[in-house]
């Protein structure tokens, strides 16, 4: 597991990144949005260790991170672009290897990755004659090798068709199938929702929420849809309740008092008919308003 | 939520057949500079410029001048001593003489270039009548011979000889300080040193700041600092180009150097390898200095357009390298041989000149190796804290007191 402990970083008088803690626990995808400038490539490079922390720490199996445990981790910046003119399988064997593979066994992994990407036969291209897609593909073989104990990608997903968002998605599934932590960064929340096991949040540098999706849906006051057979005007007059919306036969309430909308359907079925009673949670989008507001 | 998991799903590598990693990107510098056409191209095309210039100069060495020479009858005679003292006066040159009928014929003669020049009589002397451009070394000749001719005539005249005439006239010259010659050549060679290390700087310097913006722009940067500390990538890509330029530097010189031992200035090729065994010390220190210098301008910029401004302190001090170089004489020059960098061009001049104590290379060379350590330390400094920063150019006080 990953731990994120009030990791601070300020740029002069600035503060991009406040108090911020999470975790990323192994074997879960963890999505981390925000908005442009939130503080997220901020958190993502002191996890990596390429920008100095202020404050806070990052502890890795529990305890403080370490250059060498950086060293196995696989890492996506944000503008991604390896050497333009270069042959991609030297530069990735040399990635490799300045991770600490020797060259025979680099050159085979390399040779195996990018055999699994359809890119076997293009290894002594250069890179910038590749499509952008295919150099995605290349750009994530780097962040992988050699076999990553964590990865850190810093918006993978941008940029790329909905084909290889999935097979994207597909590969980084088969990494938290053998229990590595996956960070992933996005503002794509639909993307998020989809793939995601858990999230954080990030406004102005500051995490306003993290769990799993259904932790962040249930989260808020819970609130309840009645459609009734009849007029639900009496409703208004319930106690332990707010009513959000009302529309004929339809009310939106939002339960004050535990227990409640329990009373609420006692009622409304000794009065008549009951043609839906439930619950509605919010759309991770909602939650993303409302938190980053 | 999982905890910590088992620690074995640690990716298992083996690490003892790993490299250093400054000598992985030493390596890499190397290796992809030396697949580049471009370089390549441009090496090769330096040693048959510098092989047709050294053999260009060895032809006209050995070439001789063979020139028609026309006479009218008044001036055969004359001419005829001509030809026959030449190879006397200058080896190199061979006259032939041709007889014409008169002046009409000599005019139409040169006019189709069938003699180089006419030889004639005039009122209290000779002329020497060519086209329109000069025969330099048939003028020597002639005059030469013409003098020594008409002396020798006019002191029989006189119940004399030009031996009596001469005597005690003769100045011989001594130096103290080799010959002009000897200085020429060490004039020549210096220049040859000064444009080396120039150019090799310029150009190297050039293609290692914009390596190091191609990685930073690229953020491969990133990828690499969480792989290795970036004072590996540094020394790396110092080392890699300082490899590089000095096998270029070496190619040249031993082509140079070899070439010219084809040349008539063959005598001085060993008393040039001694000073070119400097220059190559000298050169060596000087330019990991200025490479270290050349990192940090590309590590301020964010993106290629900014080299040119980042670089320009830089750029300046080259100039300043090239012409003091060149022109510095005298005290100036004794002084400048002590200041890094200008010490890696200057100094090796001095050597070249001769009458250079043996410690005064020595010390030089002390001097400019302790810049190259101060350039290492501030350099690896800011290029460690620049190199990070993105979104515009870093200025060198934000570099310096930037927090990693």
């Amino acid at each position: 597991m990953l731990e994120i402990r009030e990791l601070t970083r300020r740029f002069g008088d600035a503060t991009a990144v406040d108090r911020v803690s999470f975790e990323v626990p192994a074997g879960q995808m963890t999505g981390f949005v925000g908005a442009n400038g939130a503080g997220k490539t901020t958190t993502m490079r002191m996890v990596m260790g390429v920008l100095g922390i202020n404050e806070g720490e990052v502890r890795w199996r529990g305890a403080p991170i370490t250059r060498l445990d950086r060293r196995t981790f696989g890492y996506m910046p944000e503008e991604r672009g390896l050497y333009p003119k270069q042959p991609i399988i030297d530069q990735l064997v040399y990635v490799a290897q300045l991770k600490g593979m020797g060259r025979v066994e680099a050159r085979s992994q390399v040779q195996e990755l990018l055999e699994r990407f359809g890119l076997g036969d293009r290894g002594k291209d250069h890179l910038e004659k590749l499509s952008l897609g295919n150099q995605q593909r290349v750009q994530i073989i780097a962040s992988v090798l050699p076999k990553p104990a964590a990865l850190i990608l810093d918006e993978p997903f941008s940029g790329l068709d909905p084909l290889a968002v999935d097979s994207m998605a597909d590969l980084l599934r088969e990494y938290t199938r053998d229990d590595i932590p996956v960070l992933f960064s996005s503002h794509q929340l639909d993307l998020v929702e989809r793939l995601c096991d858990r999230l954080v949040v990030l406004a102005h540098g500051r995490r306003v929420a993290a769990g799993t999706v259904s932790e962040l849906r249930d989260a808020g006051v819970p609130r309840f849809r009645l459609v009734l057979g009849g007029d639900a005007g009496w409703v208004r007059d319930h106690s332990g309740l707010e009513v959000l919306d009302l529309d004929g036969t339809t009310a939106l309430v939002e339960v004050r008092r535990t227990g409640a909308e329990q009373q609420l359907i006692a009622e409304a079925t000794s009065r008549g008919d009951v043609h839906e009673f439930v619950r509605v949670r919010p759309a991770l989008s909602e939650i993303y308003r409302e938190a980053t507001a | 939520m999982s905890t910590d998991q088992s620690p074995d799903h640690s990716p298992d590598r083996s690490t003892g057949t790993a490299e250093p990693a400054w000598l992985l990107v030493t390596r890499r510098e190397v290796v992809s500079r030396i697949t580049d056409k471009s370089f390549l191209i441009g090496t090769l095309l330096m040693v048959v410029m510098l092989v047709g210039f050294i053999g260009f100069t060895a032809w006209q060495d050995e070439r001789t001048d063979e020139v028609t020479l026309g006479a009218t009858p008044d001036a055969v005679a004359m001419a005829t001593v001509v030809q026959e003292a030449a190879p006397e006066v200058d080896d190199k040159v061979q006259v032939t003489v041709v007889e014409l009928d008169d002046a009409e014929a000599a005019e139409t003669a040169l006019t189709e270039d069938e003699v180089d020049a006419w030889l004639h009589p005039v009122d209290g002397g000779w002329e020497l009548t060519s086209e329109s451009s000069e025969q330099e070394s048939l003028t020597s000749v002639v005059e030469a011979v013409v003098r020594q001719q008409v002396l020798a005539e006019n002191a029989s005249g006189a119940g004399t000889t030009v031996e009596e005439l001469e005597a005690g006239s003769a100045v011989t010259t001594a130096f103290l300080r080799g010959d002009a010659e000897r200085a020429a050549v060490a004039e020549a060679v210096g220049f040859v040193f000064v444009f080396l290390f120039y150019f090799a700087a310029l150009i190297f310097g050039m293609q290692l700041a914009s390596s190091v913006i191609e990685e930073k722009q690229s953020r491969i940067v990133e990828i690499i600092a969480a792989a290795i500390p970036l004072r590996h990538l540094l020394a790396g890509k110092v080392l890699g180009n300082t490899a590089l330029a000095v096998i270029q530097l070496l190619i040249y010189l031993v082509v140079g150097l070899i070439g010219l031992s084809f040349t008539s200035y063959k005598s001085y090729v060993p008393a040039l390898t001694g000073p070119t065994a400097w220059f190559i010390g000298f050169f060596l220190a000087g330019f990991i200095a200025l490479a270290c210098l050349w990192a940090v301008a590309g590590s301020l910029a964010s993106r290629t357009e900014d080299l040119q401004a980042t670089s320009t302190p830089l750029t300046m001090l080259m100039l300043a390298m090239f012409f003091g170089g060149l022109s510095l004489d005298g005290r100036s020059q004794v002084i400048a041989s002590y200041i890094p960098p200008v010490s890696a061009v200057v100094m090796p001049k001095r050597i070249l000149a001769g009458g250079v104590e043996w410690w005064e290379p020595l010390l030089a060379l002390g001097l400019l190796a302790g810049f190259a350590v101060v350039t290492v330390w501030v350099g690896e400094r800011l290029y460690r804290r620049a190199l990070l920063q993105t979104g515009g150019r870093v200025s060198l006080r934000q570099a310096w007191s930037a927090a990693e």
